[in-house]
């Protein structure tokens, strides 16, 4: 018995800690919008016109150490995503085959994990530094447990460039950025208050608060509505993983939490959008209720064409992964150092860098009812 | 004790060693061993074996207890989830109760140990079965572990702390060092003293290790203690290696674990089973992992080269026994 209360005791004391723990959590209060991170935002200029040159900032990525001169010889290279088997990884692998096609020396192979786990995406690319590869091209499941990984790498004389999600700066050379974040957020934000109105209430639906580009896409968009959509009002932002059923239940208790205050929904994922797009239909609020969000077309056609969403936005994966072998083809051959301001792209043409060691890929694509059909991805 | 039904004919055909079930494992293992060796001349090299020890450590430890476990006919499901949360626990205590690092770490250890005794508790006390409980805690467990860190993930550790997953001592992984010690202590507890004899005893019949006046109870409850305390070991070699804490951390590698041990003999009814198989079956699984990646065979094909080695080492095992009930 008296062991029984000991027990007891400990089990008692377990979860007050747990609780206290909890408490502490949930006390992280900020005025900036749930889900966003604390890094310092750079919001685009309202107007439609270019912005302002951002002050050039030198290089700060990585450097191989003992590579050997393959300048213009074959290379094999290694492709490992943040998980295969998905639409959006099989179109940026198309895009480094097109270009491994007309590059003609560059051999690319994608294998990494089925699961977007970290912990397997490391064991992934050391398996590779150790059967020996000329470069690795990656998209982080976690920027900084990515990194000692590459930093191996990148000290056995192996090429490595990022794309979609990036490590820290200085474990990779370069990385291929789809869409600057404060780019993404304008066109977000602009198309909800054009769609829902300039003073209208809106929720948010992401995978999870620290997923990298979530975080940083949505950290963009509180900065730059606040500066040009001062009235928008922002309600919630909610979690749904990338989970179908959890985005589609979460957007749905959105609606109905929020009834009439809400005026739009943010998908932040591939699946919150469709989700969302759903839940706006089943809830029989097409018209009313804007959906805009990051999602590829296939997905979004049925929505689009019905006239429940307006705007996606996206970027073209397939020209992601094709400027990806281009980049790393550059790199081998001596044509992209540090310190370069573009690099030629095959059919993309010159691509500048931006923020000392990032290769962008260009404005943000919106797919519209008008150009969606051209696109099957 | 089952031996000691073999038919004298048996035993004289062959060496009771050699038709023993690790025995023929560690054979298998070393022709598989040989043919990838000659296919990749990188593979067999001190690095990469020594690397491969350093990935396999996180999985390692957890199949120590669990092979104690599965001895006395039970199964701990929610291993991977108990690691998530004393990696949530060792990162959260430090980024946001502000302990010094040294003591997160025992924390997070310390959390472990509770989790695996609250498992033993429920289990023991309230008898509900072990499959069950520890499906509910894999839930429960992966539930705190989110909840508690609010799935932000918690970075920027002291150079120091890095030396568990990513130093080296002697030129060995400092976390192999951890495993073999695990090891060296769990196969001695199992072979030589009467915590372990007891353990097979629960194994092979409870009701009658219970009559012959064994603490049963105690002893189910110190194997799912270890277990937890194991799993908090993992977490903090785990955080270490990756430099990161998040939530989803050791998600299915109960199933990893269970594999090991199982491929190495342990039989999944109780009462059969070594520290060495278990050892045997690690090491198989994770070299015929990274044998078959430096090889040139692709993620998803490698699961399915793993599955049919499972298979193929139970129907081994499987025939084995039939011949010994024959013989018997």
């Amino acid at each position: 018995m008296k062991q029984l209360m000991k027990h007891r005791m400990m089990k008692t004391a377990a979860l007050v800690i747990l609780g206290v723990a909890m408490a502490g959590g949930s006390a992280v209060a900020a005025d900036k919008w749930d889900g966003g991170d604390d890094l310092p935002t750079s919001p685009l200029a309202c107007d439609a016109g270019p912005a302002a040159a951002a002050a050039a900032k030198p290089y700060d990525g990585g450097q191989t150490t003992g590579a050997p001169d393959k300048a213009g010889k074959p290379i094999t290279l290694v492709d490992v995503p943040k998980l295969i088997g998905i639409g959006y990884f099989n179109a940026t692998s198309k895009g480094m085959q097109d270009a491994a096609k007309e590059i003609g020396n560059v051999k690319v192979t994608t294998d990494g994990p089925t699961e977007a786990k970290i912990d397997e995406q490391i064991k992934f690319i050391d398996n590779y530094i150790t059967r020996g590869v000329d470069g690795i091209l990656f998209a982080a499941n976690d920027p900084v447990a990515i990194a000692p990984v590459l930093k191996k790498a990148l000290s056995k004389g192996i090429d490595v460039v990022g794309y979609d999600a990036n490590s820290q700066p200085d474990a990779r050379q370069w990385f291929i950025n789809q869409a600057q974040f404060n780019g993404i957020a304008k066109a977000m934000v602009d198309a909800m208050a054009k769609e829902a109105g300039e003073d209208k209430g809106f929720a948010i639906v992401t995978s999870t608060f620290t997923t990298p580009n979530q975080a940083r896409w949505i950290a963009e968009m509180s900065a730059y509505a606040a500066k040009c959509h001062p009235k928008l009002k922002w309600l919630e932002t909610v979690e749904a993983q990338e989970d179908n059923v959890l985005s589609f239940n979460q957007a749905t208790t959105l609606i109905n939490k929020y009834g009439d205050k809400l005026s739009g929904l943010f998908g932040m994922t591939s699946v919150a959008t469709p989700a969302s797009a759903e839940a706006v239909t089943k809830a029989g609020q097409c018209g009313k209720l804007a959906v805009v969000g990051l999602a590829t077309p296939n997905a979004m056609k049925p929505y689009v064409n019905a006239g429940c969403v307006k705007s996606v936005v996206l970027w073209n994966p397939v020209d992601l992964g094709y400027a990806a072998t281009y980049v790393i083809r550059a790199v081998v051959d001596g044509k992209l150092k540090p310190g370069a301001t573009s690099v030629e792209a095959g059919k993309l043409g010159k691509l500048n860098v931006v923020n000392g060691s990032e290769i962008l890929l260009g404005s943000p694509f919106i797919f519209t009812k008008d150009n969606i059909k051209d696109f099957d991805f | 004790m089952r031996m000691a039904v073999l038919a004298p004919e048996v035993r004289s055909a062959a060496p009771r060693w050699l038709i023993r079930h690790e025995t023929l494992l560690a054979a298998i293992l070393v022709v598989a061993l040989a043919i990838l060796g000659l296919f990749n001349e990188r593979f067999l090299t001190i690095d990469n074996l020594l690397n491969q020890g350093r990935l396999m450590t996180e999985v390692g430890l957890l199949a120590l207890p669990m092979t104690f476990i599965i001895i006395t006919g039970g199964i701990d499901l929610s291993v991977g989830s108990i690691v998530g949360l004393c990696a949530i626990m060792l990162g959260y205590s430090w980024k946001n109760l502000g302990f010094p690092l040294p003591l997160a770490i025992a924390f997070a250890i310390g959390v472990g140990g509770v989790a695996g005794f609250v498992n033993g508790l429920l289990i023991t006390r309230v008898r509900v079965p072990p499959l069950i409980m520890t499906i509910a805690t894999l839930a429960l467990y992966r539930g705190l572990a989110e909840g508690i860190s609010q799935a932000r993930s918690v970075r920027n550790y002291p150079e120091w702390f890095f030396f568990t997953g990513q130093g080296e001592w002697l030129g060995v992984p400092v976390q192999l060092w951890i495993l073999l010690v695990g090891i060296i202590m769990a196969g001695i507890a199992l072979d030589r003293t009467t915590f372990g004899r007891t353990l097979y005893a629960i194994g092979n019949n409870e009701t009658a290790a219970r009559f012959s006046g064994l603490p049963v109870d105690r002893v189910k409850l110190v194997v799912y203690t270890l277990s937890g305390l194991a799993a908090g070991l993992s977490a903090w070699v785990l955080v270490s290696r990756v430099t990161t804490t998040r939530s989803d951390m050791g998600s299915g590698y109960e199933l990893d674990v269970i594999a090991a041990v199982v491929l190495g003999g342990t039989s999944i009814f109780g009462g059969v089973g070594t520290i060495w198989g278990t050892v045997v079956g690690l090491v198989m699984i994770q070299l015929l992992k990274n044998g078959l990646a430096l090889t040139g065979v692709k993620g998803d094909a490698t699961i399915i080269v793993i599955g049919a080695v499972l298979i193929a080492s139970t129907l081994i095992a499987s025939s084995l026994h039939g011949r010994r009930e024959v013989a018997g």
